[in-house]
């Protein structure tokens, strides 16, 4: 059996659904824009205060972007039945898992960080910040996309789920604000930022071994019971 | 190791810190002792309601006995 | 090798009737335990020379410390006994470890707080320890609304034992973070984190103090997962007589 069984497949899949909702997908990202902008609202249009403190709202923006969107990863599959088949089938359960992620990642992480230059306009980032900014962003919306998904495959089966979801995940998403935001700051502060960036991307190789198993053992329990 | 105030009063004031130390010290002491009594109330509830309910049974037993 | 001693532990029953015999002792050690070190610590022990009085919050906020984050990877370990061997005993501690070391946490974070009003000037600093106990507290509120988010108990037990374990990888991951983060916005002139190399009069006390948390935290713990015990055994047997014994000793002592 071929490793990549069936990940390409569930890639193009939810590639196709979201493509059919494709509201639904320009609402994170809306909402990320439309929030950095609440930002200068509500505390100062300073740039040079700004400035200080942009990496740190874009990311948390992202973060919170990112949960927003959290909820529907497994919520329409379960609910017609394919999650239970996907389960049920002979392939390994992670294929599927991290066919969606990806997808997630695509369709949420993929935009934002190639929107963040927008929020840095807005924010006045520093010109060093921009390339780092974008490169931390990459790196970590994809271990986002994948907490993302425990949360989501934890209260998947739950009415109110979006809330406990929300809950269960911000703290493991702790560290990674923390080293995604230190990318940006380490380069406008004229530090090496390779150092945080390559903290990140261990992260994200931790998180794409461990949590499609985690997922997959919690989709088994909290669906076909 | 000798005691460290002269007086009460002293003792509680601890030189100007003493809301504080005494503040956390009363409010260890509350949650430390909560969370052992409450445990015990919960057991004592536990008891009268499995009584309750196994007098149910027997009463529900005894009527039945006697309707037949 | 013969594991019928681990198993035996997993039997509600034998665990009920087992701590009834020697519970009280240890609660009467854990009382001792933390009257002494409690006195020793508020009375007898020499103030500190930079911080004066305020330093002896440290006597119930380093024990509350340790046991907060003892107790996580305590609940985790029972989750993960739950999981591996199905043992429902260790679920039902796992579910009692959870608001007890959340309110632990809360515990270290408030006597920390009020500790760092006199010796800081504020109540609130975001330092590295501070806030990874702040991060560990929003742990255990996502482990415990996890519990009772499910109908089934088994599914929440079992979700709960997941993200217990999740949690328990990202503890190490989150300190360190935390460390890094706080080393690089640290204002040059205040040391927050210092630990104190203390003089044994001072040390000594904190044993004790450490020793009695222990030794309640046990007492605590045995407690509720008793009465969660009698709660889901109670159609067993074992419980009725158990009721039955209790109840006509109170008649008795009535009449």
């Amino acid at each position: 059996m071929a490793y990549n069984m069936g990940f390409w497949a569930f890639l193009r899949r939810d590639l196709q659904l979201i493509n059919r909702r494709r509201g639904e997908v320009a609402s994170p990202l809306i909402f990320f824009i439309m929030a950095a902008t609440f930002v200068p609202l509500g505390i100062t249009p300073d740039s040079e205060l700004l400035k200080n403190i942009a990496p740190g709202i874009i990311w948390v923006m992202a973060l919170l972007a990112t949960l927003l969107s959290a909820d529907s990863l497994f919520a329409s599959d379960y609910h017609d039945g394919s999650l239970e088949q996907m389960i049920i089938s002979p392939q390994l359960l992670v294929m599927p898992v991290l066919g969606k992620v990806t997808a997630h990642w695509l369709t949420t992480g993929l935009p934002l960080t190639l929107a963040s230059p927008v929020l840095g306009l807005l924010l006045s980032l520093p010109t060093a910040g921009y390339l780092p900014m974008m490169a931390g962003l990459a790196v970590g919306t994809g271990c986002l996309s994948l907490l993302a998904a425990l949360g989501a495959a934890l209260t998947v089966s739950l009415q109110k789920g979006g809330l406990l979801l929300t809950l269960i995940v911000m703290p493991l998403y702790m560290p990674v604000i923390i080293f995604g935001s230190a990318t940006a700051q380490y380069s406008i502060q004229g530090l090496a930022w390779g150092g945080p960036l390559a903290v990140l991307g261990a992260m994200l190789a931790i998180a794409i071994a461990l949590c499609p198993l985690a997922i997959a053992s919690v989709l088994r329990l909290t669906t076909i019971n | 190791m000798n005691f460290q105030f002269d007086t009460v009063s002293q003792l509680l004031n601890m030189a100007g810190h003493g809301i504080y130390v005494w503040t956390a010290v009363l409010v260890t002491l509350a949650l430390v002792a909560w969370l052992i009594i409450n445990p015990l109330l919960q057991r004592r509830d536990v008891f009268k309601e499995i009584a309750q309910e196994v007098s149910r049974e027997q009463l529900r037993q005894h009527a039945n006995r006697e309707s037949v | 090798m013969n594991w019928n001693w681990f198993y035996r532990m997993g039997s509600p029953r034998w665990f009920y009737e087992s701590t009834s015999r020697w519970l009280p002792w240890l609660g009467t050690l854990t009382f001792v335990l933390l009257a002494v070190g409690l006195v020793w610590g508020l009375a007898f022990a020499p103030q500190d020379a930079k911080q004066g009085n305020s330093f002896r919050i440290i006597y119930l906020h380093v024990p509350a410390s340790f046991l907060a984050l003892a107790g996580y990877f305590l609940m985790a370990t029972a989750g993960a006994i739950g999981l591996i061997w199905k043992m429902k005993l260790s679920y039902m501690v796992m579910k009692c470890a959870a608001p007890l070391g959340a309110v632990l946490t809360f515990l270290a974070l408030f006597t920390g707080a009020v500790w760092g009003k006199p010796t800081w000037g504020s109540y609130w600093v975001w330092d590295a320890r501070v806030t990874s106990m702040l991060i560990l507290l929003f742990l255990y509120m996502g482990v415990l609304a996890l519990q009772y988010a499910f109908d089934s108990k088994d599914v929440g037990n079992k979700a709960s034992a997941i993200l217990a374990l999740v949690g328990t990888v990202n503890i190490p991951i989150i300190y360190k973070s935390v460390d890094w983060w706080f080393t690089l916005h640290q204002p040059a002139t205040i040391s927050f984190t210092e630990a104190p190399s203390m003089h044994p009069d001072m040390f000594q006390p904190l044993l004790v103090m450490i020793l009695g948390f222990y030794c309640f935290y046990a007492v605590a713990l045995i407690l509720s997962v008793r009465v969660e015990i009698l709660n889901r055994e109670r159609k067993t047997g074992w419980v009725r007589n158990l009721v039955k014994q209790s109840t006509d000793k109170s008649l008795g002592a009535e009449l």
